[in-house]
């Protein structure tokens, strides 16, 4: 079959099967998996503004997504997203709270920069004791995803606590809104520009330069690209910090965008759904862009799901969690399945 | 001395489902595959006991449902991996995601609401004789058999080396007989018995509640227990219960210092020492064996 057909045929035909899943689950619970359905369609792209809902979503996914697939391109599983897009909004938190009254055109472009700093840093020592010592990067990304959650406790709770706020939840100061680039519906042309931004220097990166090259040759053969004299250190050290950029960045642009503050334990599952986007798309940047818009869809529609069904929010996340299951899989399509019974596995 | 009594009961009390935890991961790391599906199966155990002795009444139904529902997973992370030739990873990562959103939603579709259930009982209590040890849960005080057991099976059977042959050298396996992906089926289940037991421990032994998230990444510190011990039941045990003890220890700190340093950044402390510990398993070895797998991700 053409690669190329294969390469979009593949995800849809996952998602799909991830699909017939969970109706059969949700039917079992007693919920109508077709109204369900219905209503995500329609929460999350047919309904009026609804597009524009998703493109909230997605349009963060999309840059921490590129960013993850960058790494994982490069044989890197850094599924430290989560902890860097946490470490980039601490980080350019405290640079409005440090320059409050500096004209917004200073203090916006240094807090994203600062973002993308915080973010880089966070995904720079699981990177280093990968490179460095051979530490495994999955454990450190996954604990420092952890240290990370707490440190934005501690900000939020803590140093940067809203004293005003309702003790409900801990945040931070709602931003003044001449420092705000979105008003709460989270898209506005900045963050459009920004994002084509990283699209397009994204794409260049991985189609265009040597580094894109070569960093899919360390993902799909180390040892050869080894012995041809590559430097894998440098390009895992780089796609590491480029990835930790991204997650940063989208974390800065949250809290100058659509939150306008930053809050203890927020987008809990941004991370694993970057991860998501990036593995549909099967780490092409344009493919990103559309399996980032489907997975922000969806983010949009479960906010609506309680009301129009009666589904708890968690029936997304455990459809993206199906997803997640079979994405790898690499039975193609009938082929390839009865070959299998006749080969040995793991040999 | 009762301060040391406290200081070993909380111990004890934190360790346990880590150390279940980690020997679920122990068998699985065997035969061949990365466990990372541990936070999910075990939130699965927590979840099922609790709801179990809320509906039933009964304490045996409820960790025996546990138990059979974790197995299942295990057996459905088995066939994604092994038989649909899934990246191991990437299956753990979306088995997690299964255990925390299935447990929201299953919580959520039973009681109508996502706050903590508890449960009017847990589990059956090692009694009065033990004195200060007697609050703490039978699962507590079967766990070093448990561990004994597991060493037994994996070192000193005839099982054991199978399993082992299956993950280092599959080919050799095949050569004595034994079907390695039976071996790691059987893993798995076995797997899935200690995260049932794992979760219902964390759930059931001390607290009676199920609040969601609850593992707050105990599975994927179980797993880092595996790689610390090297693989070997006693050693990924003992790194659990280090693991355990830094957390303990990072309560404690909470206590005397509370004033000086912050309570979050204290709770950060067995993430670090997970850090650590792994860092050194890289520097005594060389590095840590990575998932066999990790290139073959690109291969689509």
């Amino acid at each position: 079959m053409n690669e190329k057909i294969e390469i979009i045929i593949r995800p849809l035909a996952f998602i799909l099967l991830a699909t017939i899943l969970c109706g059969i689950i949700f039917e079992i619970a007693g919920f109508s998996a077709i109204l369900m359905f219905n209503s995500i369609l329609d929460g999350a792209f047919l309904g009026s503004r609804s597009l524009e809902k998703s493109l909230r979503w997605a349009l963060p996914l999309f840059i921490t997504a590129v960013g993850v697939g960058i790494s994982f391109r490069c044989g890197f599983f850094n599924i430290g997203a989560q902890g860097q897009f946490y470490m980039g909004s601490v980080c350019a938190v405290y640079v409005t709270e440090y320059m409050s009254g500096v004209n917004a055109v200073i203090v916006i472009p240094l807090g994203m920069i600062a973002g993308m700093t915080g973010g880089a840093l966070w995904s720079l020592w699981p990177g280093y004791l990968k490179i460095r010592y051979g530490v495994d990067e999955v454990i450190t990304t996954l604990m420092s995803n952890f240290i990370a959650g707490l440190i934005l406790v501690y900000v939020t709770s803590g140093p940067l606590k809203d004293q005003s706020g309702s003790g409900q939840q801990a945040s931070t100061k709602i931003l003044p809104s001449e420092l705000r680039i979105s008003d709460a519906s989270g898209v506005s042309l900045t963050i459009i520009l920004i994002t084509i931004g990283v699209g397009i220097t994204g794409w260049l990166l991985v189609n265009r330069t040597s580094f894109g090259t070569l960093s899919s040759l360390a993902g799909r053969n180390p040892t050869m690209l080894k012995y041809q004299g590559g430097k894998i250190w440098q390009l895992g050290l780089a796609s590491f910090i480029i990835s930790g950029m991204l997650a940063g960045l989208s974390g800065s642009i949250e809290l100058f965008g659509p939150s306008g503050r930053v809050v203890s334990g927020f987008l809990p599952t941004h991370g694993f759904t970057a991860i998501l986007v990036a593995l549909v798309a099967s780490y092409a940047v344009i493919g990103t862009a559309f399996s980032a818009l489907f997975f922000g869809g969806l983010f949009s529609a479960a906010l609506f799901l309680p009301i129009f069904t009666g589904l708890p929010t968690s029936a997304i996340d455990l459809f993206n969690a199906i997803i997640a299951l079979l994405i790898t899989a690499r039975i193609t399509l009938g082929t390839n399945f009865l070959r299998n019974r006749w080969s040995h596995p793991h040999d | 001395m009762i301060e040391f009594h406290e200081f070993l009961v909380a111990i004890l009390r934190s360790g346990t489902p880590l150390i279940y935890a980690a020997l679920a991961g122990v068998i699985v790391h065997r035969s061949g595959v990365w466990h990372l599906g541990l936070e999910g199966i075990m939130i699965i155990g927590a979840c099922v006991t609790i709801i179990g002795i809320v509906l039933t009444n009964s304490f045996i139904i409820a960790i025996l449902s546990a138990i059979i529902i974790c197995i299942i997973v295990s057996i459905l992370q088995w066939f994604v991996i092994e038989k649909l030739k899934a990246n191991q990873i990437i299956v753990g990562l979306g088995i997690t995601g299964i255990g925390i959103g299935g447990t929201a939603f299953a919580v959520e579709s039973i009681f109508g609401s996502l706050a903590a259930i508890s449960a009017p009982f847990g589990i059956p209590r090692i009694g009065d004789t033990f004195g200060p040890y007697s609050g703490l849960s039978v699962l507590v005080f079967i766990m070093p058999f448990a561990v004994f057991s597991l060493w037994v099976l994996l070192l000193r059977s005839r099982f054991g080396l199978r399993l082992a042959a299956a993950g280092e050298h599959p080919f050799a396996a095949r050569s004595v007989g034994a079907n390695p992906s039976i071996m790691r089926l059987i893993a798995f289940c076995v797997g899935g018995l200690f995260c049932a037991l794992a979760g219902a421990e964390l759930a059931a032994g001390s607290l009676q509640i199920f609040a969601q998230n609850m593992v707050a990444g105990r599975g994927f510190m179980g797993f880092a227990a595996v790689i610390f011990g090297g693989g070997h039941p006693v050693g990924s045990a003992f790194a659990a219960m280090f693991f355990s003890i830094v957390s303990v220890v990072g309560i404690r700190m909470q206590i005397h210092f509370g004033n000086f340093v912050s309570h979050d950044l204290l709770l950060c402390l067995p993430y670090i020492a997970t850090v650590l510990g792994i860092w050194i398993t890289a520097r005594a070895k060389g590095r840590t064996n990575s998932a066999s797998q990790i290139s073959e991700l690109r291969v689509q």
